[in-house]
């Protein structure tokens, strides 16, 4: 139903998932000006832009903080692609931006779009002309397929298998509860609210959603901090890690200036490697900025590397799953048999060095325990987490106050959530599986 | 012409299609096979139940008859489901079914404008070209005109009972079917198909053994169907439980060879919600009992109803198994159960408004289209008769959305999907349960009764004045406090109930019991309906792209193949009824959308 109803706004990335030097996210639905406009650094720029114009400035969060600066170009009603109020943001293409502005639209009431949702609304708007009638035909059949089942091309096998077992799981415990709705108490067996059941299946389908921190690993990367004191040969390493790894975009500067970052890819998953100003006290108060960015980036950091002087040790931080201590200059000074050392000059164990990153990075992640089924896709991610608040809500519920009617609602809503990844649930459904199920009817 | 409008068929939904063309001021005549069943209750002595309860009250606030007929004939009252939650209560009552039916006959024989007539219906007269209605003929040679015709068959439609290996044609154990109406609807091109449902046996009140069997009692305060006044003073009757056991069903399965159903000589599809005892031992083996509810079927008479047990085995089997039965052993079987199968109309063949696609001037209600259920029969029959009455007077049909009543919901199903089986109707078939309150149907219905005319002037005033007092509780709370919190605040915690609230907030206890109860809900489930709301919204706009049923999707391009035939045989009234239509699919939609939005929707 949410696919024929243009009153939603929508939001999507226009450009390709990943890293480039420039990204687009387009919007489009009426009052998405008014809507966004709370989140930019100019609201009232953005709210009283005329149609077909630029509007320079900041995206922030909730807490007013700078997400990135932008220019959004503005559509209003009547004009643009889909020929409703619409905008497009320009941001830096970065993956950690472009995931903030995503994940920022999504908290704001925005909803991800569907695939062809943008074309589909172009098209109910008059933008195509129908009498193309086979160009129409072929659009909206892509419409139609993604509708039909959104997220099915790209659920492929076991997961699609996984999320039909769980979606069966729900669909028997709403039977449970809806066959107390559809027939009185006395015609029934004394009723047990399936709690168990239910928490099993929270516990399922969470573990499930969680595996969309491995599929985003994989799909935007992981960053890496290369820290330490100057002078322990962070550059010499960045340098050398660019050089070993064939699949280098190309280092350019951080917008900050502070620190110099990179892609590469190791063992599957890209890297952005960042190489951070030295950590060191100072007295210049550009330089004290520089170190408070790396403080900051380091606590953002997926994995810390902190590269250690063998010949000059200082201070060493202790070992936890997001830092990794190396010893330099290996060449220089043989270091402790169970450390792990590395020559960024001779290159000398460097080999040993990514293939530690490769394992700390897949390490720090949940265990799967679903064998290869993993979430990549934001939007799946967000129905598998939509349906398991439904039914925490509804195990809450079922503690705290003796109605089913309100349980069942939460229910319903769990089981629309995953309908969407793999196919509509209609009423008959429901009562298919009571009637098989269970013994009733006077 | 003879009539305005003829309905055809006593039952429950020809007594309110009757009287709703009559009242809104058109000549009608009511023709039935037996003018002494008129409004018979064939089956369960009992009206209303879950979500069927709710259905009575719509029927009520649209102003129709049924609330009134059973308040009057109650011989127990419950409220059902209390502790599941408000928005899945519901009212049901034991009937004196001698009592509902003479009722039934009394309110048509008061009437204005209405005529009954005993007759049984066997053709149809149409114009030249097939496409229009304009009379009956009887099996006694009548030939009748009307300018409409509201059809409520029944099971009689060429019905058939069978009891093991006998059978013979008829509509109720003892009353004949109706022969040849069917075979003359099939031969002008009507769907025409099979159904079958059962009943139980009625034992001797005499021959149980109470002290053996389960006392349920009704509650002790009894309350009306009808939002037309605010007590029913009736006698209230105990109803009895029991169970079968595991010889009760050794008996069955020894001789299910000897079921009319299992032996093959049954071809209509039976409701799986209210199977036979032969198909609950069949279909769950590994239940070792089953529920009976021994329920009286009048006073005056010993003939008590065994709910929970219809069969159509033979009557040697129904002896031997229901003499297995824990304080059943020496009952004495007065009627035995049987089964019945009868012709239905596709209901696929029906606008919403119950009119037929085939032919103009023709409505179809009740368990002609394939509806099991005295509830779901009469709503349609309320139904088809406005809209009949609608039609005389060339006003728009009238057409209840699926979120504004279970009779919507009903509907809708039954003419845009179509049914397989009886259908009945059940809390989960709504989307929209929570707006479907029983204690709400006023509010959703009665203005629409009053706008076809059927409702009067004072039905309105009267829910205006509710709704005033609902808004007047709602000020009251908000404006009071209760323990330092904001009272309307403190009654959406899930403990504080409006009866706590009485206690200490002034003013309160001035109101009526139902208006309390109402906010209580509205308050408690506001979090829930606004939730929902989007939903409604959404659906609602789609409802509101009307379409006309003649449209040409023929002139649309770019529909699937698949999706203009189903189209073209659901001739739906709105792009959102459209989207129900299985093989349908979302890009024939849009392209109906974008097509209506050019204005290419009109005829």
């Amino acid at each position: 139903m949410s696919r024929y109803d243009t009153q939603d706004i929508i939001y999507a990335l226009a450009t390709p998932w990943g890293r480039s030097g420039l990204a687009v996210i387009r919007i489009s639905g009426e009052g998405c000006r008014a809507s966004l406009s709370p989140f930019f650094s100019s609201p009232t720029a953005l709210i009283e832009a005329k149609n077909a114009t630029l509007v320079h400035g900041y995206l922030l969060d909730e807490g007013n903080a700078r997400i990135d600066e932008v220019v959004l170009a503005i559509n209003t009603r009547g004009h643009g692609y889909t020929m409703e109020e619409a905008i497009e943001i320009s941001c830096h293409g970065s993956i950690a931006v472009i995931q903030a502005i995503l994940s920022l639209l999504g908290r704001i009431g925005m909803r991800s779009a569907e695939a062809g949702e943008f074309t589909f609304r172009a098209f109910i708007h008059g933008r195509l002309d129908l009498t193309q009638a086979e160009a129409v035909e072929e659009l909206i059949s892509s419409v139609s397929q993604s509708s039909r089942s959104l997220s099915l091309s790209r659920l492929e096998g076991r997961l699609r298998e996984r999320i039909d077992e769980l979606k069966e799981s729900l669909l028997t415990l709403l039977a449970a509860v809806e066959v107390q709705l559809d027939y009185s108490e006395d015609e029934l067996d004394e009723f047990v609210f399936p709690r168990h059941a239910l928490a099993t299946l929270i516990e399922s389908i969470g573990s499930l959603a969680d595996t969309y921190q491995i599929g985003r690993l994989y799909k935007s990367g992981a960053k890496v901090v290369l820290a330490g004191s100057t002078n322990v040969g962070k550059s010499s390493l960045f340098n050398l890690l660019l050089k070993e790894e064939r699949s280098i975009v190309s280092p350019y500067r951080g917008t900050t200036r502070d620190y110099i970052e990179a892609d590469l890819e190791v063992g599957g998953i890209p890297i952005r490697l960042y190489d951070t100003a030295g950590l060191r006290e100072s007295e210049d108060l550009v330089e004290q900025e520089g170190i408070v960015r790396t403080e900051r980036l380091i606590g953002e950091a997926d994995l810390i590397i902190y590269l250690v002087d063998s010949t000059d040790l200082g201070h060493i931080p202790a070992e936890d799953g997001r830092t990794l201590v190396v010893y330099n200059k290996s060449d220089l000074v043989r270091p402790a048999a169970d450390t792990l050392a590395i020559s960024a000059q001779s290159g000398e164990g460097v080999d040993r060095l990514l293939k530690a990153v490769e394992d700390r990075l897949k390490r720090s992640l949940p265990d799967i325990g679903e064998g290869d089924l993993v979430i990549e896709g934001e939007r799946q991610w967000r129905l598998l987490e939509g349906a398991k608040g439904a039914l925490v809500r509804a195990l809450e519920l079922s503690d705290s106050v003796d109605v089913l009617d309100v349980v069942a609602v939460e229910l319903a809503e769990a089981l629309t959530n995953l309908g969407e990844l793999t196919g509509e649930v209609r009423s008959d459904d429901i009562l298919d599986r009571i009637f098989s199920g269970f013994c009733v009817g006077k | 012409m003879d009539y305005d409008a003829i309905v055809v068929g006593g039952g429950h939904a020809g007594i309110e299609a009757s009287l709703a063309l009559a009242r809104i001021g058109f000549s009608t005549l009511l023709v039935t096979q037996r003018l002494d069943t008129i409004g018979a209750l064939s089956c369960n002595p009992a009206i209303g139940g879950l979500s069927k309860g709710n259905m009575v009250r719509e029927i009520d606030a649209l102003g129709g008859e049924m609330a009134h007929l059973i308040d009057r004939s109650m011989i127990q009252f419950r409220i059902l489901n209390r502790r599941r939650g408000p928005a899945v209560q519901a009212p049901r009552a034991q009937a004196d079914k001698f009592t509902y039916n003479r009722l039934a006959k009394e309110t048509l024989e008061a009437q204005a404008n209405l005529a009954l007539f005993m007759d049984t219906v066997v053709d149809l007269t149409l114009d030249r070209e097939q496409k229009r209605y304009q009379g009956i003929v009887t099996e006694r040679g009548h030939h009748i005109s009307s300018r409409v015709l509201v059809l409520t068959t029944g099971t009689f439609m060429e019905g058939k009972i069978f009891i093991g290996e006998w059978e013979t044609p008829a509509g109720r154990l003892g009353e004949q079917a109706a022969i040849g109406l069917g075979t003359a609807l099939r031969a002008k091109g009507f769907p025409v198909g099979r159904m079958k449902t059962g009943t139980p046996s009625r034992v001797r009140r005499s021959s149980i053994d109470f002290s053996a069997v389960e006392v349920q009692e009704g509650d002790r305060v009894m309350a009306p169907f009808s939002f037309d006044y605010t007590s029913v003073d009736r006698p209230s009757e105990d109803c009895y439980i029991t169970w079968t056991n595991e010889e009760t069903h050794r008996i069955i399965r020894e001789n299910i060879g000897r079921s009319p159903l299992y032996g093959g000589k049954i071809s209509g599809i039976g409701p799986r919600y209210c199977p036979s005892i032969e198909d609950k031992v069949v279909r769950f083996p590994e239940r070792d009992r089953h529920q009976i509810f021994i329920e009286p079927e009048g006073i005056g008479t010993q003939e008590m109803y065994l709910n929970g047990v219809s069969s159509s085995l033979p009557e040697d089997v129904q002896h031997a198994f229901i003499h297995s039965i824990r304080g059943l052993e020496d009952a004495e079987i007065m009627r035995p159960g049987y089964a019945v199968e009868y012709d239905y109309i596709d209901p696929l063949s029906l606008y919403p408004s119950l009119e037929s696609k085939l032919v103009d001037g023709l409505f179809i209600a009740g368990q002609t289209n394939g509806t099991s259920g005295y509830e779901e029969a009469a709503c349609q029959g309320l139904i088809a008769g406005i809209n009949a009455a609608q039609k005389l007077k060339g006003e728009k049909p009238l057409v209840l959305g699926r979120n504004e009543a279970y009779t919507g919901v009903l509907i809708d199903d039954l003419v845009t999907v179509g049914t397989k089986e009886p259908y009945r109707m059940f809390t989960s078939r709504a989307e929209y349960r929570l707006n479907l309150r029983h204690d709400s149907a006023d509010q959703r219905l009665t203005r629409k009764g009053w706008e076809v005319g059927l409702q009067r002037d004072e039905q309105l005033t009267r829910l205006e004045e509710k709704l005033d007092r609902i808004e007047a509780v709602k000020d009251l709370l908000a404006a009071r406090s209760w323990r330092e919190k904001n009272a309307l605040a403190a009654l959406k915690m899930p403990e504080i109930t409006i009866d706590v609230l009485k206690e200490t907030v002034e003013g309160l206890s001035d109101f009526d019991e139902p208006t309390l109860y109402q906010v209580e809900l509205d308050v408690k489930y506001a979090g829930y309906i606004d939730r929902q709301q989007r939903q409604v919204d959404r659906f609602e706009r789609l409802e509101a792209m009307e379409i006309d049923p003649r449209f040409d999707y023929d002139t649309v391009e770019g529909l699937s193949s698949e999706g203009r035939e189903k189209l073209k045989v659901v001739r739906p009234f709105s792009v959102g009824q459209a989207s129900r239509i299985g093989g349908v699919r979302n890009s024939d939609v849009a392209i109906l959308i974008v097509h209506l939005r050019r204005g290419g929707g009109r005829v």
